[in-house]
């Protein structure tokens, strides 16, 4: 990424040196430029209102002296002989408020699906719904001789060169940026960033993947799911930086990671279900208990953990590739301006 | 003096609701919620700090101390911890799908300015 600022910044100092007067014009509008704002006197009224509000009212509160609350001292006390865990902080995220999380799990997954559903290009589906095949058998039928133009033809080749793992015909992008020479004029076509990066990241993810499974499967006491999680998403990305989307799109692909994701809810699910049906309490332990600080020590606690990894992270997984592959599906601009992807 | 984070968790949530109001750009509406969110995960661990404490972790208690009384004594409350624990995965999914939606309103109505949104004003 590094390069490819310095190479921008160098691009743009050279354009400046052209038409410097165009450009400084153009900069100093944009500096000069008020953000529009909306009732700016009312929002700052309101803010101020909030803020006496909550001044008064957190001066009333407890402070640091004051002694844990109930349910706290519960957490500390049960920890360690009803558990084995260490970290009591675990014991009340997979005990003690185990409905509390896996509540929580659930509103993690309806988030997701949200953004999967607002997010779903109108574009090929990759065979959610088998719309090309059903459209092509009754085109077929109703019009056969009709072909597809030129406008089509090269439109829908860009699409599928977009879209498809492997590019079909055309111009071919290029590989890597390491024979392109520094100071180069053109947008950058390469997928991947330079060996310098391609190197660091190879030699940082292995060591941030084993450091995401550490958090979960040991730390002071298992049950780093929901950190371990967020760090598998990391190393997706750092990977998705480095190498580009084609090196990843053999495992970041919906059908396999969305199906990670319902099989790590439905874990969750058994989990916590088997509690009541074996133990007569929802997320109950029915798993027997190892030694403290070992890795299976917190029962069910490690299982919820596990599971818990696996939802957050091809959750998240799941949120940040559907964000970043929302490049179609644009109205047409009404203004008649170049309609930009 | 722990009286300085809360009122910097509520400042700071103030800010959030200001930017909120008054911006049009929808992606610094998201910024601001984000701020908001930032304010409640400053407040709970705030809320859970405890004078000369330690952290809730029942291995290796200071000298002169089990396990068994760092139960009963001065720790941080893990339960407040595990709320923001909570809330920072819940900041990010709600985050993503807001994202999502001005994606999808940048991509419909050609601006990000939420005045320019008219479709729901009638």
């Amino acid at each position: 990424m590094t390069t490819k600022t310095t190479r921008r910044t160098r691009r743009t100092r050279t354009t400046s040196i052209g038409d410097g007067r165009a450009l400084d014009h153009a900069a100093r509008r944009e500096a000069s430029e008020r953000e529009p704002v909306h009732r700016p006197w009312l929002g700052a009224l309101l803010a101020a209102g909030v803020a006496v509000a909550m001044g008064v009212a957190v001066a009333g509160i407890s402070r640091e002296h004051a002694s844990l609350p109930q349910i706290a001292r519960y957490a500390l006390e049960v920890a360690l002989p009803r558990w084995k865990l260490t970290e009591p902080v675990n014991e009340v995220v997979y005990g003690t408020r185990g409905f509390d999380t896996f509540g929580e799990t659930f509103l993690l997954l309806a988030a997701v699906i949200s953004v999967v559903v607002i997010t779903r290009p109108r574009e090929r589906r990759r065979g959610y719904f088998g719309e090309e095949t059903a459209g092509a058998r009754e085109q077929a039928q109703t019009d056969p001789a009709e072909g597809r133009d030129d406008a089509e033809q090269s439109a829908r080749l860009a699409e599928r060169r977009e879209q498809d793992d492997r590019a079909s015909g055309g111009e071919e992008p290029q590989e890597t940026p390491d024979t392109t020479p520094l100071g180069t004029s053109a947008p950058e076509t390469a997928e991947t960033m330079t060996v310098v990066v391609r190197t660091a990241i190879r030699i940082a993810l292995p060591i941030l993947a084993v450091t995401g499974l550490y958090l979960v499967a040991w730390g002071y006491s298992p049950g780093g799911g929901f950190p371990g999680g967020a760090v598998l998403l990391g190393v997706v990305l750092l990977a998705y930086a480095g190498y580009g989307r084609r090196k990843i799109s053999a495992v970041v692909r919906p059908s396999l990671i969305e199906t990670i994701e319902l099989a790590g809810a439905a874990a969750i699910i058994m989990t916590e279900l088997l509690g009541l049906l074996l133990k007569g309490s929802f997320s109950a332990n029915w798993l027997p208990l190892a030694a403290a600080q070992t890795p299976l020590s917190g029962g069910i606690a490690q299982l919820f953990s596990g599971s818990e990894l696996i939802e957050v992270g091809t959750g998240l997984t799941i949120a940040v590739f559907a964000l970043l592959g929302m490049s179609h599906d644009w109205a047409r601009d009404k203004n008649g301006g170049e309609d930009e992807r | 003096m722990i009286l300085v984070n809360y009122l910097a968790a509520a400042a700071l949530l103030c800010t959030g609701l200001y930017v909120l109001l008054t911006r049009r750009n929808l992606i610094k509406i998201v910024m601001g919620l984000s701020l908001m969110e930032a304010s409640t995960y400053l407040f709970m661990v705030s809320l859970a700090y405890r004078a000369a404490s330690t952290a809730p972790v029942l291995l290796g208690p200071p000298a002169g101390r089990t396990a068994r009384q760092l139960a009963h004594g001065n720790v941080a409350d893990p339960v407040l911890q595990n709320f923001c624990l909570t809330a920072i995965v819940i900041g990010v999914a709600v985050t993503a799908v807001f994202l999502s939606v001005a994606v999808r309103i940048a991509q419909h109505y050609r601006t990000l300015d939420a005045d320019r949104v008219r479709a729901m004003r009638g």
